[in-house]
């Protein structure tokens, strides 16, 4: 009997604790600092490690129930958290997760699901990290009045002035049509739910870039919706795939929820453009991997079926 | 006279009789000549577990080859294939299905198995890789050059999960008392699931099976594990909930711990 090994009863297999609690360590430190659920980092790790993909992929969402949680709390607790504007963002997230899953049985009907897929998130991530990096670099360059100023002139800002329903989102300092946040929370909700992420690294630029909400803000927000999301991609997990191992998510969430609160002790002494700029290198980084990988021949042609 | 001829012919059907018996005993030995005995045939999947071993041992005739071979019941299996999309995109690309072959498939032998066994026998048997190979289906690759290829990559497959085995001259023999000792031991993966193995040794002489014996080995969860696995499947809607619930409190109990933690910026 080696105790630094654990059965997982779902995953049908075993694992050294410190694989999981390391790797929720690292991941959590990320969703504390960034406001990501981590998916895209963690779900990948976990096939790495042995674990069957659709295991990975459902028991990564209840770690982030934990891990955002932890982060929210975090964030909460200084006043870092716009829950209206999270609420708006949630019931936009919610339909577009719908459509998205629709888009997916249809993608499948067709046979191009994967390419489809895989296609979108290299696009996705690719676009979105090179926006940031160049973005985030020049604006550190930049002086803050500069900046504001040219957001005022900008005719997209004008256009987002003329919608109806305009509200004032008090935490974050913003006046925006209430319509706006569903709109581009059910656009990230599709594009989430057809790439098999959470989506929060599309959610934290349509914050920071499009309702112009602050870095900070930005990551307590991000976490709260993610932490409703993910309690619902659970449960579904649950009930319909029976694919969350309970065991795993409990090493995995014991290193995450920790990593988390740390994130956001580290956020507060970074500022919002220097965390953009790291954001956008990991993005870019998860980019380059995917690359690599669709690329080389791999070393196995023979996977098991299911997961993302 | 008549009471006479009764008695020869009883005597004559006493005799035959006894023949009879004699060689059916004789037979029955020679059949039972070959012995197997796996010292670890009910392994417990606890909190703990991280595989375990089986020696498999017993008694042959003198100068018989040894095969012996683990196995899962077969199945089908569906895995998904990758190949490359748009002319060099390397993605999944589809299915492809193995049809009668086992999850678990470990073969030892004393020799190489084409060495000591004809085509014939070990495809009757489902001898070696080859002849696994023979008798499996898959969809789609049927046949020829495709299907072996695939076999292949299976097999590949299966091994870096540490499901199929195979190897040559790690049967260990010995003389003993004009027959022939054997033992092995080997590595039981943790990656095999709950179920029932059948372990099979076979005795080879001039390319053919000459006897065969079988014993089983029973894998079975227990305690935490086998009460998660249970609820996971069996009450899936209360083990979603338990998941969730179990993942905020964590979340707000190290929120709580580190207090301190947060900040204004």
């Amino acid at each position: 009997m080696n105790f630094m090994y654990l059965y997982l009863p779902v995953a049908l297999t075993s694992i050294n604790i410190l694989i999981p609690v390391g790797l929720g360590l690292a991941v959590g430190l990320l969703s504390g600092l960034f406001g990501v659920g981590g998916g895209f980092l963690m779900t990948p790790l976990l096939i790495m490690f042995g674990i069957p993909s659709t295991v990975a992929a459902a028991t990564d969402s209840n770690q982030i129930v934990a891990a955002s949680t932890s982060g929210t709390f975090a964030h909460w607790k200084v006043g870092n958290v716009d829950f209206k504007m999270g609420l708006y963002l949630l019931i936009g997230g919610f339909a577009g997760g719908l459509f998205g899953v629709h888009a997916i049985k249809i993608l499948k009907a067709t046979g191009n699901a994967d390419f489809t897929i895989k296609m979108t998130y290299v696009i996705m991530l690719g676009v979105v990290g090179t926006y940031m990096l160049i973005e985030s670099l020049n604006s550190m360059k930049k002086k803050k009045t500069e900046e504001v100023k040219a957001v005022k002139d900008s005719g997209f800002t004008r256009f987002l002035k003329s919608l109806p329903f305009q509200t004032r989102f008090e935490k974050s300092g913003v006046t925006h049509s209430a319509l706006l946040p569903i709109i581009f929370g059910t656009f990230v909700g599709v594009l989430a739910a057809i790439m098999g992420v959470g989506g929060g690294f599309l959610m934290v630029p349509v914050m920071v870039y499009i309702l112009r909400m602050p870095m900070h803000v930005v990551v307590g927000t991000s976490l709260f919706q993610i932490l409703f999301n993910c309690i619902e991609v659970t449960f579904l997990q649950a009930y319909t795939n029976h694919n969350v191992d309970f065991i795993l998510a409990v090493l995995l969430l014991l290193g995450s929820t920790v990593g988390a609160q740390i994130g956001a002790v580290f956020g507060r002494k970074l500022k919002g453009e220097q965390l953009k700029v790291i954001l956008a290198a990991i993005v870019l980084a998860v980019t380059v991997k995917i690359i690599f990988e669709l690329t080389l021949t791999p070393s196995l042609l023979l996977s098991q079926g299911g997961g993302h | 006279m008549k009471n006479l001829k009764f008695q020869v012919s009883n005597f004559k059907f006493s005799i035959l009789h006894i023949a009879l018996i004699v060689l059916m005993m004789f037979s029955v030995n020679a059949f039972a000549e070959l012995t197997i005995k796996a010292n670890h045939d009910h392994i417990k999947i606890d909190f703990f577990y991280h595989g375990s071993t089986v020696s498999v041992k017993g008694e042959s005739d003198q100068g018989t080859d040894l095969i012996i071979k683990i196995t899962s019941t077969e199945g089908n299996q569906v895995l998904r294939k990758k190949g490359k999309a748009a002319g060099f995109l390397w993605m999944n690309v589809g299915n492809m299905e193995f049809e009668h072959v086992p999850n678990l498939y470990t073969v030892h032998s004393t020799k190489k198995i084409g060495d000591i066994l004809s085509p014939e026998e070990m495809d009757k048997y489902v001898l070696g890789y080859p002849a696994l190979s023979r008798h499996a289906e898959i969809t789609p690759a049927s046949a020829g050059e495709e299907k072996t290829t695939w076999f292949n990559e299976f097999v590949k497959f299966k091994e870096s999960s540490r499901l199929y085995a195979s190897s040559t001259g790690k049967i260990l023999t010995s003389a003993n008392n004009g027959r022939q000792s054997y033992y092995i031991l080997t590595d039981w993966p943790y990656q095999a699931p709950p179920g029932q193995y059948l372990v099979s040794v076979y005795a080879v002489k001039d390319k053919q099976v000459v006897e065969k014996a079988e014993t089983t080995v029973l894998v079975e969860q227990v305690g935490i594990v086998k009460t998660l696995a249970g609820m996971a499947k069996n009450n899936a809607a209360f083990y979603g909930v338990i998941s969730i619930l179990a993942a905020l409190a964590a979340g707000f109990g190290v929120g709580l711990i580190f207090r301190k933690g947060g900040g204004a910026h």
